[in-house]
């Protein structure tokens, strides 16, 4: 039905009006939509594409001289490596306080089920430099958490906001409600008849979650598990309000030593194009893998 | 937390641990997800602080000092105007795209959704990079203007609009309005205005809020591209910076994130109930479910 909708329009509209130029045509075609199409080719296509130029250009043509530069560098390997160390440790952490919630809530009644959901999408779309703020408010050395738990009697040291369990307590802030708005659709998939028939077969609870759910909504976990990675590698706000300004203090994270170099080196922005090209491999890989999973998963559909 | 999993003999005992431990979950979850919130708002009320829980007395100090304090009101001003001006353009740009992607050419459809793959999946300061080196090349005039970093944001923004328009749209099956519009002799601008977008207001307002919360929050861009302009994100960086140096500042710091979760959480009670509790943030896989499961 709505395939044929267009050409039916079309139709209905041809008889009325004179025949057209190509160029008309092509106007009518694509003019509504040029705006949003120079958008997207002039302010995401273009940069990232130039990015890739760069980061293989030289004084002599097309050479992989920076990338080696930077993949030499003990601390830019340092970066790669502790990116993604917590993209996976956010993302495994996502993951498993996530599924289930995410199941949980998508059994709720509409009424607690909306509240549920209004509060995880603020906590979702609270990121950047506001959440730097507040995980030092609750956990920094003056932080509420901390004066409580010393007020106590407990001889209680916070991690430090710059270190890899400061982070990863951070950036699990938004990840966590984020992979459940993700999966919460999801959920959906797994119909009540399936239990029910289960029942009739006399499985258990366990056995029906280990022999159908769980291989059921495998795929769209392992999708959430990527897209949680992808996004914790590429974050830049939290990291540089918890540890940025590259003091010794300061964790090595791809995304802030393109920061760091943008703020402070005139001439980085090729070893900074190499590093956001590198990010940009990662993201696109997880992306295709996702979607192969997402395919894999809507045949159940 | 492996309530749902957990192996289970139905015994009615068995059944009420399982409640209780979904509870206390719950329970546990929703601690967490506020303790940032309540920390905040008590850190603006915050007199002297020392050695408790709660602070030791009370002032509302920090609140007329941050109300006070011209350049924390100009960058708050300054980010309402850009996440405004943000949420506009989008909507402008978005919705005869998506409109036309489903009524005239389909072949539309593909390369938004490949536009939308990429703030989707590119981290922000990689955009924000790209549009620094290529703005330098091109338009070195926009470098560092406010009027750069609004159309950065809508570009980052943009597949949020996309997604919560389009699903609105097939909701309301524009196919079949616009043909009974053009039937009637009306031109699409006509069509769009008296009968397409009356139908999709729900995916319009929810499009709009989550571009306006993109841009408000946003911070690499807004440092990378939008040198100069002073948003809340990059006033909030500066003060997170010196708080050691200025502790002053840091009370205020706690009066501005504050606004600006209370501004989510406001934002985000219209969004849930515009579309009816149905999850939020619309994503591409999300989406496909979403329609696999209506048809």
């Amino acid at each position: 039905m709505a395939t044929t909708a267009p050409a039916e329009a079309g139709t209905i509209t041809a008889p009325a009006r004179p025949r057209r130029s190509v160029g008309q045509r092509w106007v009518a075609l694509w003019l509504p939509a040029l705006p949003l199409l120079v958008i997207i080719g002039a302010l995401l296509l273009a940069p990232a594409l130039l990015l890739i130029v760069q980061s293989f250009s030289g004084n002599s043509g097309l050479t992989l001289d920076l990338w080696a530069r930077v993949l030499g560098s003990a601390l830019n390997r340092e970066a790669i490596v502790t990116s993604v160390v917590l993209g996976v440790t956010c993302a495994t952490i996502a993951t498993i306080i996530g599924a289930p919630m995410a199941w949980l809530i998508s059994r709720m009644f509409p009424r607690s089920r909306a509240g549920w959901l209004a509060l995880l999408n603020v906590a979702a779309n609270f990121g950047g430099i506001g959440l730097a703020f507040a995980y030092i408010a609750v956990l920094g050395t003056q932080g509420m958490i901390t004066l409580g738990l010393q007020g106590a009697g407990l001889g209680f040291v916070p991690p430090r906001p710059s270190s890899f369990i400061g982070l990863t307590a951070a950036y699990s802030y938004t990840n966590v409600p984020l992979f459940v708005l993700l999966t919460i659709p999801a959920m959906g998939i797994l119909r009540a008849e399936w239990w029910e028939a289960a029942q009739t077969a006399s499985a258990t609870r366990w056995q029906f979650w280990r022999m159908i759910g769980i291989p059921v909504l495998t795929p769209f976990i392992a999708g959430g598990w990527l897209l949680i990675f992808t996004w914790s590698i590429g974050i830049y706000g939290i990291a540089y309000g918890l540890a940025g300004g590259g003091g010794a203090a300061a964790i090595a994270l791809i995304t802030l030593q393109i920061g760091n170099i943008l703020g402070t080196d005139v001439f980085g922005a090729g070893r900074a194009a190499v590093l956001a090209v590198l990010l940009m491999a990662m993201a696109t890989a997880s992306l295709v893998i996702y979607r192969r999973l997402l395919r894999r998963a809507l045949r159940w559909l | 937390m492996t309530a749902a999993a957990a192996p289970a003999i139905h015994r009615p005992r068995s059944r009420l641990n399982r409640r209780l431990a979904t509870q206390v979950f719950f329970l546990l979850a929703a601690l967490y997800f506020l303790l940032p919130l309540v920390a905040v708002l008590i850190f603006t009320f915050a007199g002297r602080w020392t050695a408790n829980i709660l602070p030791d007395s009370y002032t509302l100090d920090w609140w007329a000092q941050a109300l006070g304090n011209p350049d924390l009101v100009g960058s708050f001003w300054t980010s309402i105007v850009l996440a405004t001006g943000t949420a506009i353009l989008d909507i402008l740009f978005v919705v005869p795209a998506a409109y036309w992607a489903r009524v005239r050419n389909r072949r539309l459809r593909p390369i938004i959704e490949l536009g939308a793959a990429i703030p989707f999946c590119l981290p922000y300061i990689v955009i924000a990079f790209g549009i620094l080196q290529l703005s330098g090349i091109v338009v070195p005039a926009l470098q560092g203007t406010f009027l750069l970093l609004m159309l950065g944001h809508t570009a980052i923004a943009f597949p949020f609009v996309y997604w919560a328009v389009d699903a609105a749209m097939a909701a309301a099956g524009v196919e079949r309005l616009s043909e009974a519009g053009e039937a009637c002799g009306a031109t699409p601008i006509q069509i769009i205005r008296r009968v397409i977008l009356p139908n999709i207001t729900p995916g319009l307002v929810t499009g709009s809020i989550l571009a306006f919360a993109t841009s408000f929050g946003e911070f690499a861009m807004a440092q990378v591209v939008g040198r100069g302009v002073r948003t809340v994100p990059i006033w909030s960086a500066e003060a997170l910076r010196s708080y050691i140096s200025a502790p002053g500042t840091f009370n205020q710091l706690a009066v501005i994130t504050f606004i600006t979760f209370a501004l989510l959480f406001v934002l985000s009670v219209v969004i849930v109930y515009l579309n009816r509790s149905q999850t939020v943030r619309l994503v591409p896989g999300a989406a496909e479910v979403g329609e696999a499961e209506r048809a």
